[in-house]
């Protein structure tokens, strides 16, 4: 095969998914610089999109929504995650039929569990019935500015936390039975096994888990966007949900594409920060 | 993998059931009649958790009422997604894989970096270029960005990777082109990849929202994701209908998950957490 004749053959297979690449990444990830970067009513670059969103209480609410949401939903859900994939490792029969049950829900769209949870959240729907039944006091969730985004919060975990739990169930049966075996006849306990020998040996399925979970919970949209609208009283406005609001509510498209660039570069910058903290030194090395 | 004890698998059985609790729930709803859905909330009750009568009167107004559309549209656009999505990914695959071109790994570098970006996060900017590209309310508007999926570039890439050389150079000297090598010996090596690929882009495809929320808002173009919000959000719910939708919506993907979760978990476990 010449040399031409690989190209020529290169250029066949990539064409579609370099056409793609472009179409529906690079120009538009330009495309929002560009806007956030052109005055709305002027034709020179700046900063004035940006100086406006960050001085706008609105947006600056939003973003600390933002913050707080995902300081408690990714520790949360991993450590769910892990819990459950600590439970679930087990040979007995049936295991299979309840993961099932749990990784069921991330199949759903998630329109459709948003839909489902804001039923049963009603004031007067079956949770606030089953919390009455064992005792407790009915909750206004979704209504209440206290509670809407810790309801928020269980439903995006009910959704998630089985399919990250799959990951690290693959990662607890991937951690050779020889380390333990080791370590036991060191005569650690099991809080000193898991300490010593499962948590350093789950570091890459933790890695990916703590990664991919950030970025998920950086882009919630379809619950905050059917269930509160951000409301209420701001308490839900998550960024996705306020970039969608800048773009189509309130009609400003500068504004909403630079939000967009701030979201793209929140989310590159937390992915690199997280793979390098979780590497470990030998890995740096090579 | 060690013996559980009688409290652990209580515990197991417990919280798989609790969280499979709201699937009942929706299950239920959608087969009793309308005005039992709130019925037998306080006090709770059997009836809360059993249907005291069944009825399939909501599963019919799926297709008799206004939802009929939007479920056609969304098995339509999920179908050709996969379908072209699995040619534009295969290939692009193997061009990586197993073409040496000149600035091969550049090429490869710029499409992870690229795919790195989350669609959703540059849905808003996107869609203003769609629109000028006149896609708002087209099945291709709505397609187009399910065709080409990082993930599944990478996890065929991978795969290709492994198939042995040899094997296309015995065929480059039985005189087979590139088309031949691709279509007769790589594809047909390589189903449980694609079985994943094809998973990855069904998944994608079914479960957008911000995306069809956007491009695509005529009644004749609405997908089920986007019309199950919309219908609960009316004053008047037809909550019947609502929860027939949610079942249908949910179990599509369910069905197919259930059926083929060893290729999807697998596949997504050694694309992500391994090199």
């Amino acid at each position: 095969m010449s040399a031409r004749n690989r190209l020529y053959a290169a250029l066949i297979f990539l064409g579609p998914a370099l056409l793609a690449v472009i179409l529906l990444r690079i120009w538009p990830a330009f495309d929002a610089v560009h806007q956030s970067l052109l005055a709305p009513r002027a034709t020179r670059y700046g900063f004035e999109n940006y100086i406006f969103i960050l001085t706008d209480p609105v947006f600056q609410n939003s973003l600390w929504t933002t913050l707080i949401y995902s300081l408690i939903v990714n520790p949360l859900q991993i450590a769910i995650a892990l819990a459950l994939a600590l439970l679930m490792n087990v040979a007995v029969r049936l295991i299979r039929f309840w993961r099932t049950l749990i990784l069921l829900p991330v199949a759903i769209p998630q329109s459709v569990s948003a839909v489902i949870w804001g039923v049963a959240l009603r004031p007067d729907g079956p949770v606030n019935a089953m919390l009455v039944a064992i005792g407790l006091e009915e909750q206004r969730f979704l209504t209440s500015p206290d509670q809407a985004l810790a309801s928020v919060i269980l439903i995006v975990s009910w959704i998630g936390v089985g399919y990250w739990m799959m990951f690290l169930l693959a990662g607890l049966q991937d951690i050779p039975k020889s380390l333990y075996e080791a370590v036991r006849i060191d005569g650690a306990n099991r809080l000193q096994q898991f300490w010593y020998v499962t948590l350093p040996q789950l570091r890459r399925p933790l890695t990916f888990v703590l990664v991919a979970n950030t970025v998920a919970n950086f882009l919630v949209f379809a619950p905050v966007q059917i269930l509160t609208q951000g409301g209420p009283q701001g308490s839900t406005n998550l960024i996705m949900n306020e970039i969608y609001t800048l773009a189509f509510v309130a009609g400003d498209p500068a504004s909403a594409a630079a939000a967009t660039v701030i979201l793209v570069s929140v989310v590159l910058l937390v992915v690199i920060v997280q793979f390098r903290m979780m590497s470990a030194p030998e890995d740096r090395q090579r | 993998m060690t013996r559980p004890g009688p409290v652990r698998i209580a515990v197991i059985v417990a919280i798989a059931l609790l969280f499979f609790l709201p699937l009942w729930w929706v299950t239920i709803s959608a087969l009793r009649p309308a005005d039992e859905i709130f019925r037998y909330l306080s006090p709770l009750s059997t009836w809360t958790f059993w249907p005291r009568e069944l009825t399939v009167a909501h599963i019919a107004e799926l297709w008799t009422g206004p939802f009929r559309q939007a479920i056609v549209n969304s098995v339509y656009v999920t179908l050709v997604t996969v379908v072209v999505g699995l040619v534009v990914c295969a290939t692009a695959a193997f061009a990586l894989a197993v073409i040496d071109f000149p600035f091969r790994n550049a090429v490869f570098i710029i499409m992870v970096i690229s795919f790195l970006i989350p669609f959703d996060a540059i849905a808003v900017p996107l869609f203003g270029i769609m629109r000028g590209l006149g896609l708002q309310n087209t099945y291709t508007g709505l397609i187009l960005p399910g065709i080409g999926n990082g993930l599944a570039v990478f996890l065929l890439r991978q795969f290709f990777l492994g198939i042995p050389r040899e094997l296309r150079e015995a065929a480059f000297v039985d005189g087979m082109g590139w088309f031949g090598v691709f279509w007769r010996i790589y594809v047909p090596l390589s189903g449980p990849a694609i079985v994943s690929a094809a998973l990855i882009l069904f998944v994608f495809q079914w479960q957008a929202y911000l995306w069809p929320l956007l491009i695509a808002p005529a009644p004749d173009y609405k997908v089920a994701a986007v019309a199950i919000a919309q219908l609960s959000s009316f004053y008047d719910q037809n909550f019947g209908l609502v929860f027939a939708a949610a079942l249908f919506i949910a179990l599509v993907p369910m069905a197919v998950l259930t059926a083929l979760q060893r290729f999807y978990t697998a596949s997504v476990a050694s694309g992500g957490s391994k090199e």
